[in-house]
């Protein structure tokens, strides 16, 4: 089925379409010999995947239930996106770097991947991690490169406090139990279109378990990277904080320049027990495309928390400036008593980016309580639109919500849009929403700019100040990064 | 009627419509019962009058003046309710800084059956009218109005939507010149379900447009509106100002828009969409969205849904004022933000009547 000499030229060619590369900084690919799934997308591709990764029966069974469940299902079409045709069936969906001897440390890790990882801007704490300085602060990384983690930090420690953080595929070798009794039980798998594809071909992910009453000892990190041509990427994630547990997740990813459109339709699943809590912070700055929209990353991903147990929290953070469309709604299922939900977002577009975000808060508990700050920033030819949805349960006795979402407009060729859905079914919730549209004053640019500041600079520390609410919430490294990625992001749209 | 095809929740526009009631009111057969009593307002200047029975003119009971039936020139034709209205009714047409003496009043009697009827505005320059439309009686009253301003002319158009039961559905579409007002209140204060759609157009320069309504709903009620605000030229100014009451299992829900085209700059435009929830089992669902293409723009929302205020409760309590009372007179001022716009002293009272005794059936 996969003869060798067939994956020769599937990688020469997948090669030459990134040797293509240009203008984008970060579009740089790395030389790894790649073993592609045949392309296009069967019951034979997805058995071929569970078959690469050695899954049990149970695991082939659950795919395949999603693959024929999705051959059902339509692709969404309510957001104000506009999606060119995706053919399904000219794409890879597995793609995984040769096999290297178990490592004993990072320091051997392939020298391509840490290469990698250098140009990516992984932050210095974790560089020093990488290298293994003394002393340096603790943040796991679980690499993803591609669509298999070749590298795991820290294990051992986490081990100690009993923190399991695996690959999903490793997890579900290693503790078949857990990830059968979450996975999915957050996002079905029929829950819409993208997810469903997931479910029947996600490649590799993160498996995350806090036991209980356990403060996870160092914030857990995992760096996507879209590396192979046409390699749509699949990861599913699955993170459970058992009872008074507390686990901080980051996530950030960018991507080489890619002509074709890559799809990514990844799946977040959070589950947190009583008086846990779980604070999930994505930076991402996929290739968004050239300033004409060629080319870019299709991001459809389905985040979605589910508070169980009374006193959980679940806070998604995210800084997403990247890719060509996004697609991506962080929700909450505030089912447990007096459990907390948080939304705190900057979407930021430019040239012809377009980006459809926002959350879901579900009230199902009583007293339970939602926030949600949402800031759109909306540059060039691009479009920016938050769609949210607070819904209070009849039987969810005083909620509290409170959600602001603020649009910034650079240029008057962008748009900014806001679509709010508010439905409430018991007396004693107190729901708010305010909104905002506003273009960056003259008065503040004139301002900056009589201090010294270039406009470009002067554009980016303001709009760094509009977004100031969402970035505190970031943990540090995070934040800086991200403040540096909103200026990058802005270049040229000024002027 | 067995034409009637009617949207599905799945359809964004519907998402929160119940219109299983139309099919069977649309086969039944109309009783032609009027009552004796019809809702005047006693106005100082008295203007027009005309009485609609099951969607045909009443000539003996009304009152023309410049007001004329026959054909009138409006198509919404992509909306499914607006189809059915058909393409004749009532029609008035100002010319340049003409004025109908006094208040229009149009009072539709629905006799329980399914009744049509579509209208157009036409002001012309500097022209200006108000106009009131009550609604009273069982059935369902299915309207379509067109409305277009010139430059500078000015249009109030008042509803009280008072139905006992059955439905009753109003599409409005407007275009509003350079500098011309249009202001459109409605309060759905009867025991009917209602759904109402408008499309606003600010097509020309610094013009003005509102929409304000009262919703109060008991029982299995159900209010639903649909309206976009539309400014497709510069320096125009909009305000929406829906208040919902929910008690028993009803529910309200409100789905309003503004649009900024890519040259609209100077926009001002604000909405905002309260709720009250008198009940447990009641609803109230709401959807302020914004769509801007321009960047020069001041627009903003605001949407609350809770209870009264217990802060204000207690104020009111320590003041003396009996629990009771205390909660009437905030849901009363609630309820009145949206009606302090209707100009006219008498018609303003009219609506607050009609509230009193709605709050007097609880």
């Amino acid at each position: 089925m996969n003869r060798p000499e067939d994956i020769d030229v599937r990688n020469r060619e997948a090669q030459e379409a990134v040797d293509r590369a240009s203008t984008y900084e970060w579009g740089f690919t790395s030389d790894i010999e790649q073993e592609f799934a045949p392309k296009g997308l069967n019951e034979e591709t997805v058995r071929f995947i569970s078959a690469k990764k050695g899954e049990p029966e149970w695991m082939l069974d659950w795919r395949l239930k999603a693959y024929r469940a999705w051959l059902g299902m339509q692709e969404v079409t309510w957001a104000k996106l506009d999606i060119p045709t995706i053919d399904f069936q000219d794409a890879y969906y597995y793609a995984e770097p040769k096999a290297k001897p178990t490592l004993a440390s990072l320091d051997e890790l392939d020298p391509e991947i840490r290469r990698t990882y250098e140009k990516l801007g992984i932050p210095i704490e974790e560089q020093k991690v990488l290298a293994g300085v003394e002393g340096a602060r603790k943040v796991a990384v679980d690499a993803v490169f591609d669509s298999v983690s070749v590298a795991t930090t820290f294990r051992e420690e986490l081990k100690k406090a009993g923190v399991i953080f695996l690959s999903i595929s490793e997890a579900i070798r290693e503790h078949p139990d857990l990830v059968r009794k979450y996975l999915g039980s957050v996002v079905p798998q029929r829950d819409n279109y993208f997810a469903c594809l997931n479910s029947a071909v996600f490649s590799d992910g993160t498996f995350v378990y806090i036991p209980e009453g356990v403060r996870c000892p160092m914030e857990l990190s995992t760096y996507f990277r879209i590396n192979a041509a046409n390699t749509g990427q699949f990861e599913r994630t699955l993170i459970v904080a058992d009872k008074g547990s507390y686990v901080s997740y980051l996530e950030g990813c960018t991507a080489p320049m890619r002509d074709e459109n890559q799809l990514h339709a990844a799946v977040v699943e959070l589950y947190a027990h009583d008086d846990a809590e779980i604070k999930y912070s994505t930076v991402q700055n996929w290739y968004p495309g050239d300033a004409e929209g060629k080319g870019g990353i299709y991001n459809f991903v389905t985040k979605r928390g589910m508070c169980a147990g009374a006193r959980s929290k679940i806070s998604w953070t995210q800084v997403e400036t990247g890719s060509a469309i996004t697609w991506k709604y962080p929700s909450c299922i505030l089912k447990g008593e007096s459990s907390v939900g948080e939304f705190y977002s900057v979407a930021l577009t430019n040239n012809r980016q377009q980006a459809d975000t926002g959350t879901k808060m579900i009230h199902i508990g009583a007293n339970s309580r939602s926030t949600i700050v949402s800031k759109g920033i909306s540059a060039g030819r691009s479009n920016n639109t938050y769609r949210g949805l607070v819904r209070v349960n009849g039987g969810a006795e005083n909620v509290r919500n409170f959600t602001q979402c603020d649009s910034l407009l650079l240029g008057d060729q962008c748009g900014a849009h806001t679509v709010p859905y508010i439905e409430v079914r018991n007396p004693t919730a107190q729901i708010e929403h305010e909104a905002t549209t506003s273009k960056i004053s003259d008065d503040q640019l004139f301002y900056a700019m009589s201090r010294g500041l270039p406009q470009e600079e002067a554009v980016a520390l303001i709009v760094n100040g509009f977004a100031r609410e969402v970035l505190q919430q970031l943990p540090m490294e995070f934040a800086v990064e991200a403040q540096k990625l909103l200026g990058i992001s802005l270049e040229g749209s000024v002027g | 009627m067995s034409l009637l095809t009617l949207p599905s929740n799945r359809e964004e526009g519907w998402r929160w419509s119940d219109l299983s009631a139309l099919p069977q009111l649309s086969e039944r057969e109309p009783t032609g019962r009027v009552p004796t009593d019809l809702p005047w307002i006693a106005c100082e200047r008295e203007g027009p009058r005309l009485l609609f029975v099951d969607g045909r003119l009443d000539e003996t009971r009304s009152r023309l003046g410049p007001v004329e039936i026959g054909p009138v020139d409006v198509t919404a034709s992509d909306h499914p309710l607006a189809r059915l209205a058909g393409r004749s009714g009532w029609r008035l047409r100002l010319g340049l800084d003409h004025a109908p003496h006094g208040l229009v009043q149009i009072v539709h009697v629905s006799t329980g059956a399914a009744d049509h009827l579509a209208a157009q505005i036409e002001l012309d320059v500097d022209a200006q009218a108000s106009i009131c439309e009550t609604f009273i009686g069982e059935g369902w009253a299915n309207r379509l109005t067109g409305i277009r301003l010139f430059k500078g002319s000015r249009l109030m158009l008042s509803r009280r939507l008072l139905g006992a039961s059955g439905f009753i559905s109003q599409v409005d579409h407007a275009q509003v010149g350079q500098g011309a007002s249009l202001v459109v209140a409605s309060l759905a204060a009867g025991g009917t379900d209602t759904r109402l759609d408008g499309h606003y157009a600010l097509d020309g320069e610094a013009a003005y447009a509102e929409a304000s309504s009262a919703l109060l709903a008991r029982g299995r009620q159900r209010h639903d509106a649909n309206v976009v605000v539309r400014h497709a030229m510069p320096s125009g100014v909009s305000r929406q100002v829906w208040r919902s009451v929910a008690d028993d299992r009803a529910a309200c829900s409100v789905a309003a828009r503004v649009e900024v085209a890519r040259h609209a700059q100077k926009t001002d435009g604000e909405q905002s969409l309260k709720g009250l929830l008198l009940a447990r089992s009641a609803t109230i669902n709401a959807k302020p969205e914004l769509e801007i293409f321009a960047d020069d723009v001041k627009c903003a929302h605001g949407a609350t849904v809770g209870e009264l205020d217990r802060n204000a409760l207690f104020y009111l309590g320590s003041r003396g004022v009996s629990p009771d009372e205390a909660r009437a007179l905030l849901t009363r001022a609630f309820v009145a933000d949206a009606l302090d716009r209707i100009g006219e002293e008498e018609v303003k009272a009219a609506f607050y009547a009609d509230v009193e005794t709605w709050f007097a059936g609880r």
